[in-house]
């Protein structure tokens, strides 16, 4: 093999260098949820691009329509912030919105890092109440799913009520629920969450228990839960891909590290 | 009129059309043409194919189109016309009463006329209520608490101001509040698909009857517990219908869900026209079946009276429509092709 002459053979080494930064800052993005439907922005295809100059990153970051609501965007887009910035080589990041009602206050806000209370000064309270909202909802659609196979598995309410941390941990195993036992238990951690083998793997959001007899109404009620972000998150990629295209570089890049993301959607399909 | 194959003949009332306009000269400003874009997204996107238009058509597509989709094409006998104003984003307003009724006045027999208040309209809009029970007789009003106006990005049924022209449709006979909830910047903090503050009002004012267009998606789950315990709480279902061609098993759970908690006796039938056409909706709608584990699951069944209770006895039941009175009069005047 022929040797490069030394110049071109740095830029080669800068070419890796940046495709590496790339995929680590992609795999950041891959940890930040939209709110409301419980999905990376990864794979909805919200990310637009990602620039790296230096030490500084730009995430391109785009919503299924012009009127999404401002605070999950606002949302979201301090997260993005704050996921990348984790990366130790990153000096600064600057989230760009695009096509947004709100565009040019959200991008101003995170820019300089302000709470969603100083870049909207109408704005009453913080946005903690709205997240928490939404994750217990996430919480009751991620434990149905895994409710809902069992039972689905001829499992009785007596006998899946017994079930210990330990039991979805050896789910782990069985292919078609793995995905979405892995969520469960990621969100209970997340929630704190008795995380030991002989906890109780299924609770209300808050781990007080389920009454005897009370399941199929945590059930009912659950499944609408999960519906509604199901529906939701058909009905935004769809816009989104009205409004984008299908060959979208985010769409591509989401389909590169679908293997390497520590949490998959396993969303059911319908 | 809808025939099924057996012949018999389906009274079919679309809760929910526009006649709009969203051309270049009307738009005011960059969140007009943001208002009809997103507009046509829902429409490219969830319409088959051979119903998607070009976006100048659907900016502004007119009364005659209009009357043949609908009534022609559309196998629909009676249209509710749900005004949308949103005069900060278009120069003459994006469909009003007034545009409407000019077309009603062509069609007496085939629409029946909503009018629209805004709580922060104060005194002069509740004069403007009276004058619309006046001149067209309104039973039913649209509210659209995400209109910006001013200032304000939006209000809430349960604001002082609200209360009083909710106090006003009871003394002026308006007995059907149709509320549509969409994104807004307000209150900033909070979830715009909110319904809670409907549900306050539906407690406080039992002889009105609130219509929450599109089943309050995307929050169908607290829709769904909210209108459960409240009698006088109904869903329209405008953007539920169309995921009937790209979603079927999503529009199955949706409408085993809304049968379940809300019931057969509470849900209109609409396009949404222009967004989408009717005659693809009621074709699909009358032959949907829902899939046996939903049937079970939820023990609800989507039979033919079910479906004819949504396609329109339960909206000719809210606004007093003699079904049989009806047809009698619709029968000559030419808008339907002969089945």
């Amino acid at each position: 093999m022929m040797d490069l002459p030394l110049p071109l053979k740095h830029m080669e080494v800068m070419k890796e260098d940046k495709a590496n930064a790339s995929e680590e800052v992609y795999q950041q993005l891959a940890e930040v949820y939209d709110p409301e439907l419980d999905q990376p922005l990864t794979e909805l295809g919200f990310i637009g691009g990602v620039d790296i100059a230096g030490e500084k990153v730009t995430v391109r970051f785009r919503l299924p329509t012009y009127w999404c609501a401002a605070n999950f965007a606002y949302m979201m887009a301090s997260d993005i912030r704050e996921r990348v910035s984790e990366l130790p080589w990153v000096q600064k990041v600057d989230v760009l919105l695009q096509d947004h009602f709100h565009d040019e206050e959200i991008n101003e806000g995170i820019k300089h890092g302000k709470p969603f209370l100083t870049a909207f000064p109408d704005a009453t309270e913080s946005l903690d109440d709205l997240r928490e909202t939404f994750r217990v909802k996430a919480f009751q659609a991620r434990q149905e799913r895994v409710l809902r196979w069992l039972k689905g598995k001829g499992l009785q309410e007596e006998a899946i009520l017994e079930m210990r941390v330990g039991d979805l941990e050896q789910l782990l195993k069985k292919r078609p629920v793995a995905k979405q036992v892995e969520r469960y238990l990621n969100i209970r951690h997340e929630r704190g969450l008795p995380g030991d083998n002989s906890a109780e793997a299924f609770s209300h959001h808050d781990g007080t228990p389920i009454d005897p007899g009370g399941l199929q109404m945590l059930l009912n009620k659950a499944s609408s839960t999960r519906l509604s972000m199901e529906f939701n998150t058909a009905f935004c990629s769809g816009l989104l891909n009205t409004r984008y295209g299908k060959d979208q570089q985010g769409l591509q890049n989401a389909a590169l590290l679908k293997d390497k993301t520590k949490e998959s959607t396993g969303v059911i399909e319908a | 009129m809808f025939r099924t194959k057996s012949g018999e003949e389906i009274f079919i009332i679309d809760g929910h059309m526009h006649l709009w306009d969203a051309s270049p000269e009307n738009v005011l400003n960059k969140y007009g043409q943001g208002f009809i874009d997103c507009f046509y997204a829902y429409h490219a996107n969830l319409s088959p194919p051979e119903y998607v238009w070009d976006e100048a058509t659907y900016a502004k597509y007119g009364a005659d189109r209009m009357v043949k989709d609908v009534f022609g094409d559309g196998y629909v006998d009676m249209g509710i016309f749900q005004p949308t104003y949103l005069t900060d984003f278009y120069k003459n307003g994006f469909n009003t009463i007034e545009q409407n009724a000019e077309l009603k006045n062509r069609h007496p027999d085939r629409f029946i006329l909503n009018g629209a208040w805004d709580p922060r309209d104060g005194e002069k809009g509740l004069k403007d209520l009276e004058a619309m029970v006046d001149n067209y007789g309104i039973k039913g009003c649209k509210l659209y608490t995400a209109e910006w106006k001013g200032d304000s990005k939006g209000y809430k049924l349960t604001d002082p101001d609200s209360l009083r022209y909710l106090e006003k449709c009871l003394e002026l006979g308006i007995k059907n509040i149709h509320v549509h909830k969409g994104p807004t910047i307000w209150p900033l903090n909070k979830d715009a698909f909110d319904v809670a503050d409907i549900d306050e009002v539906a407690t406080l004012y039992t002889d009105l009857t609130f219509v929450v267009e599109h089943c309050g998606l995307p929050r169908l789950d607290d829709f769904c517990w909210m209108a459960t315990q409240e009698s006088n709480v109904w869903g329209g279902l405008a953007v539920v219908m169309p995921f009937i061609h790209l979603r079927p098993r999503y529009f199955a759970e949706v409408m085993a869900n809304l049968l379940f908690w809300v019931g057969e006796d509470k849900l209109t039938f609409a396009s949404d026209y222009a967004i989408w056409h009717p005659k693809w909706l009621v074709e699909k709608f009358i032959d949907f079946e829902l899939p046996e584990d939903i049937k079970q699951e939820f023990g609800v069944d989507l039979t033919m009276e079910v479906k004819k209770k949504i396609l329109g006895l339960n909206a000719a039941a809210l606004y007093g429509i003699d079904i049989e009175a009806q047809k009698q009069k619709l029968k000559n005047d030419g808008l339907a092709i002969a089945a």
